[in-house]
């Protein structure tokens, strides 16, 4: 069911504060949530924590006849289905609009902006390709639902390493277990991290809109627009989501460019230290 | 028999156990329980609104939802929210609450190829789901429901018996001529004026099995044989489970900057509080 509407008390109470530059958790306008991570026993298992939203994301893979028009490339699919688990606005069955959305900027950030290169999942041509499926499930949305799905993807994409194959002729394939031989990384152009900014009316004549970083579940439910930028730590950007909502002069998406390229700098290095701890302490390679 | 485990574990052994109350935002009770590898997280909402056409006029509407971790939910996930469902009512007074909703969602956390609910990972979503409903604590319940699996392993030879293996690894189930999880429902009879009994582990009743043997040559006797060594590992595991209770409210650890290191030892004990955590938890977080 969905949650009744925020109170008037409550948006009165927000708007003040914001006026004073405020926000209802003591953070700064600009300032992001806590993150954590945390790795399964199996590589690719991850689960992801930004404050108090937080995703479970799985990467598995498998041998599968490659599609006929492209007998070159894996196959990458992303399953994402919220549960009530997430909060009891999401039913079991039914796809409201923030799924539907959710499900396709995860499918945009991942899969059509060619992150893993899909060539070097190629076994033999024609025959037997890698098909990875990333599967998301969201244990608490606290807002931020999106950013968090997206760096437990991320993580979960570059912690993941798949068997070593040895191809013998043209049609013999040797999986290899990984104590034999160490399991291969994916091959990633790219890891695009997401990040979310919330904006509302200018309290004023003449004065700029207020925006918001990271917006935790009352402040994401009152926002009068939404935008949502996914890009590289390269300053390259994947996607741009803003649909309706406020209108943003080209100062105020630029300034926003800046802080989330900022931010997509700092979730690499982070993720990147995590990633290699939890390879280390399972000593997936030996060198 | 002599019958050696690939891991090396005794017949009767179960691999340590999980208990962790993960304390999620948005729902009202969490856990996750494992058996070693094998685990399941379970939350519960309720009692909340319910859509009118779900709504009934005596009792709280029960609904259970069972997700696989990497496959997409079909009808192996049906049939166990199904049993789920009938196994668990037995514990739970719906009365109390007419016309609300009480929503249960278990997330197993074990990979696999194929969706499938082997009899371990089968009891650990039916233990997490009783964690769960105590974390919560907002539906009456007469009593905890807890489950094991047992696997029945043949011998070659006739005059061996054949061993009973509790809490089958995956690959134990595999290879096993039979398998399946017992539920038991623990609760404690109390008649009149009777004196409350002070012995450790109330009474047990079966509530649901899916025992089944490959061969289909079993008896009575064996189904029996895995009844009782079922039991034996429900009752350890309602003993884990009551000792874990009064440090529910414990706050949880700190948001999983390294967790993957704890919880090999048994029973999580979460005392270790973080001064961060309280700070967090005392701004406001809406």
């Amino acid at each position: 069911m969905r949650p009744p509407s925020p109170s008037i008390a409550e948006k009165d109470f927000f708007f003040n504060a914001l006026n004073q530059n405020l926000r209802l958790d003591g953070r700064e306008l600009l300032e992001p949530r806590q993150l954590g991570i945390s790795f399964g026993s199996e590589l690719g298992h991850v689960e992801c924590s930004l404050g108090k939203t937080r995703v479970l994301a799985h990467v598995d893979a498998k041998m599968v006849r490659p599609e006929a028009q492209r007998p070159f490339e894996g196959l990458i699919t992303i399953h994402c289905e919220l549960s009530p688990m997430a909060g009891s606005e999401y039913e079991p069955g039914r796809q409201s609009d923030e799924e539907i959305a959710l499900a396709r900027m995860l499918d945009k950030i991942f899969r059509r902006s060619d992150a893993i290169d899909r060539e070097t999942l190629c076994i033999i041509a024609g025959e037997r390709v890698w098909h990875l499926h990333l599967s998301i499930h969201a244990l608490a949305d606290a807002g931020g639902l999106l950013d968090c799905a997206s760096l437990a993807s991320a993580a979960a994409l570059r912690h993941f390493r798949r068997s070593e194959v040895e191809v013998i002729g043209a049609r013999e394939v040797i999986v290899h277990d990984s104590t034999t031989r160490a399991p291969v990384p994916l091959a990633m152009h790219h890891t695009p991290f997401c990040v979310s900014f919330a904006f509302y009316s200018p309290p004023g004549v003449g004065r700029e809109p207020r925006m918001l970083l990271d917006p935790a579940g009352l402040e994401q439910r009152l926002a009068h627009g939404m935008l949502t930028l996914a890009l590289t730590p390269q300053r390259e950007l994947a996607v741009v989501h803003k649909a309706g909502g406020l209108p943003l002069a080209p100062e105020s998406l630029m300034g926003a460019v800046q802080v989330a390229a900022r931010r997509a700098r700092e979730l690499e290095a982070w993720l990147d230290v995590r990633v290699r701890e939890d390879w280390g302490r399972k000593k997936v390679e030996v060198r | 028999m002599s019958f050696t485990r690939p891991d090396g574990r005794g017949n009767e052994d179960k691999r340590p156990l999980h208990i962790i109350y993960e304390r999620l935002d948005r729902v009202d009770g969490s856990a996750r329980f494992g058996f070693g590898d094998t685990k399941a997280l379970a939350s519960v909402s309720g009692p909340i609104e319910v859509r009118l056409a779900a709504e009934q006029p005596s009792k709280a509407t029960f609904d259970v939802t069972v997700r696989p971790l990497s496959s997409l939910p079909g009808t192996e996930s049906k049939a166990l929210a199904t049993s789920l469902r009938g196994l668990l009512s037995p514990s739970l007074i719906l009365s109390r609450n007419p016309r609300t909703l009480l929503q249960l969602v278990v997330q197993s956390l074990t990979p696999s190829p194929i969706e499938s609910y082997p009899p371990s990972l089968a009891a650990a979503c039916i233990n997490a789901s009783s964690l769960a409903l105590l974390n919560a604590g907002s539906i009456p319940m007469t009593g905890v429901v807890c489950a094991a699996g047992v696997a029945l392993f043949r011998s070659t030879t006739e005059e061996d018996i054949p061993a009973l293996v509790l809490d089958p690894s995956e690959s134990e189930s595999r290879e096993a001529v039979g398998c399946g999880c017992f539920a038991f429902l623990f609760r404690t009879e109390i008649a009149g004026s009777q004196p409350l009994p002070t012995n450790d582990t109330p009474g047990a009743r079966l509530v649901w099995t899916n025992w089944h043997v490959k061969d289909g040559t079993s008896d009575d006797g064996e189904l029996a044989r895995a009844q009782a060594l079922g039991l034996a590992g429900a009752e350890t595991i309602w003993r884990a489970i009551k000792q874990s209770v009064p440090q529910m409210d414990n706050l949880p650890p700190p948001p999983l900057p390294s967790r993957s290191t704890a919880g090999e030892l048994g029973i999580i004990t979460q005392s270790d509080e973080v001064s961060d955590q309280d700070m967090n938890d005392a701004k406001i977080e809406i």
